[in-house]
């Protein structure tokens, strides 16, 4: 509903309410990533560094083949991790959504508690369950299954995938839930009235109207598992690295800042592309705001 | 349906075994009395509560966690508010307001936090609590901070203010008694989230913050300088204060809703 004062003038003097966050917006946001995107095209040299523009940070991309490899890398471990999160998450959803009254209200409780702490905390737990001195390890030897550790349950892509689908997982299955809890009852009761069988009805009706927040939760899970930093560091080992860590590692120990620049440069042209394709399909809005809102 | 019940159930049993099992662990851990880090369980000690506030670091680094997050939670929040109240008028850019919210969302941590390393590097700007964290945490709370309370105030009846106006009331006397009693729930809700976004925020901050520790970069050096026996109680005291935040913040949230109703059905 618009105001009839707004809607005659064209604009009011209300929507400069808008301006102090936008400002904030462009200066702390907008404004270094251009900044950013510029630095890419500079080049670092033992004085410091050059502010003439060359492709010189492009072309290493091109000529050493691990940031291609490492890129390959980390898109696949993203895409199977969306993929295990989901797997994880939707059964999960489904039994929260059936749930009433106060059981709900404690399922879903029980479900954020262990996210309401940071990531790194999140990640650091899986050091002692899965290393050499940790649960899995000691209770297989206890058990007499093994007679020393394991060393390939840590330090590889595997406890990448264990350490990402554990501090992202919620992100999938909230909106699934919302989803699954907006289905209209009547429309599964009407399916076995026809005599679908559960499978049936799953398939042609509950799954369809899921839809929307699956895609909503396999887009957030996937952005955020392209940028992990900190799980891939901590579980990873050589074997686990992803891009986060070779773009961290150039303002950390090479101190190269174009080249890490442009690194981030091409992470965030795969995310905007992601976001473009998802948004074409879903919406832009929907896909952040409307399943939440 | 009632067949794949039980296989459901078992499932979440399972699932929810798959959360809760590194925190026990952590937990059990915590209470070792052995100087590696695992098991097996030596004993019962309370000394790696002890050395976790030998020093002072974990003190200090909470310290400012809770600076920060109170400032950055109230700018943020101040920001989206001024932001939301503004777009419910018409304006040329419209469009492009929540596209430029959503833009820190998009941005992947990593990303954000050297592309600020660069900028305020290149701009001779300070590392540090105040500067670096600080912009750093408001830019990437202000979205979440937008996304709450846009939607409550996108529906609200616009009536009872124009009302107000016709009866001679001036815009900042129409905020005051009429806007911020309403909104207040959701204000109180906003400023929460956004001060446990802020206090769980860590590779935005990493690269800003200089020698000004905040409790998740504490903890992120503690475990890559060494993976020392006393971790686990520190993993644990973060955890409970992290919980004992959103216990408050439930409660807090629920209290003032249920403040707002009492006032709506006056």
């Amino acid at each position: 509903m618009t105001s009839s004062k707004s809607s005659r003038s064209g604009w009011s003097p209300g929507a400069l309410l808008v301006v102090p966050a936008m400002l904030w917006l462009a200066v702390f946001a907008i404004g270094p990533l251009i900044f950013f995107a510029c630095v890419s095209f500079w080049t670092a040299s033992v004085f410091g560094l050059s502010s003439d523009l060359t492709f010189k940070s492009y072309q290493s991309l091109i000529d050493e083949p691990v940031y291609a490899r490492v890129l390959w890398q980390t898109l696949r471990i993203a895409l199977i991790t969306t993929f295990l999160a989901l797997l994880v998450s939707y059964p999960l959803a489904m039994f929260i959504a059936r749930l009433k009254g106060n059981k709900r209200t404690l399922a879903v409780v029980l479900l954020f508690l262990p996210f309401w702490t940071s990531y790194v905390v999140r990640t650091f737990v899986w050091l002692p369950m899965l290393g050499r001195t940790g649960l899995v390890n000691q209770a297989l030897m206890a058990l007499g299954i093994i007679d020393k550790p394991l060393d390939a349950l840590l330090y590889n892509e595997a406890a990448v995938y264990v350490g990402l689908v554990y501090v992202y997982t919620l992100y999938m299955t909230l909106p699934i839930y919302l989803s699954l809890e907006k289905i209209d009852r009547s429309l599964i009761e009407a399916a076995y009235d026809l005599g679908a069988t559960p499978f049936q009805t799953f398939k042609r009706v509950v799954f369809p109207l899921s839809l929307p927040g699956v895609w909503s939760g396999c887009t957030m899970v996937f952005l955020l598992s392209c940028g992990a930093y900190v799980t891939p560091q901590l579980l990873g080992g050589p074997s686990g690295q992803m891009f986060g860590n070779i773009i961290a590692s150039q303002f950390l120990n090479a101190n190269n800042w174009p080249l890490g620049a442009a690194l981030s440069v091409v992470l965030m042209a795969v995310v905007l592309g992601c976001v473009y394709l998802a948004s074409r399909r879903f919406g832009f809005q929907r896909l952040f705001v409307g399943e939440r809102g | 349906m009632i067949a794949s019940g039980w296989l459901l159930r078992s499932y979440v049993g399972l699932f929810f075994a798959f959360l809760y099992a590194p925190i026990l662990v952590l937990f059990i851990l915590s209470f070792n009395d052995s100087e590696v880090m695992g098991f097996p369980f030596r004993g019962f000690t309370l000394r790696w509560y002890g050395e976790v506030f030998e020093g002072g670091g974990l003190v200090k680094a909470l310290v400012n966690s809770f600076a920060v997050g109170l400032a950055s939670a109230t700018i943020a929040t101040a920001l989206a508010l001024m932001a939301a109240l503004g777009l419910r008028y018409q304006f040329p850019g419209r469009g492009w307001v929540i596209p430029a919210f959503l833009l820190p969302i998009i941005t992947p941590g990593i990303v954000s936090g050297v592309m600020l390393l660069v900028f305020l590097g290149l701009t001779g700007v300070p590392y540090g609590l105040w500067t670096g964290s600080l912009i750093a945490h408001v830019t990437w709370v202000l979205p979440f901070a937008f996304l709450t309370l846009y939607p409550r105030l996108h529906k609200f009846d616009r009536s009872i203010e124009e009302a107000a106006m016709d009866l001679g009331a001036t815009p900042w006397v129409v905020f005051l008694r009429i806007v911020l009693p309403l909104i207040q729930p959701a204000l109180i809700a906003t400023l929460l989230f956004a001060f446990t976004l802020s206090f769980d925020e860590f590779i935005r901050t990493l690269f800003v913050a200089g020698s000004d520790r905040t409790t998740p970069v504490h903890l992120w050096l503690l475990i890559v300088e060494q993976v020392a026996p006393e971790l686990p109680a520190v993993g644990v005291v973060i955890m409970s204060i992290s919980a004992l935040i959103a216990a408050l913040g439930f409660w807090l949230s629920g209290r003032a809703s249920r403040l707002a109703a009492a006032v709506e059905r006056r």
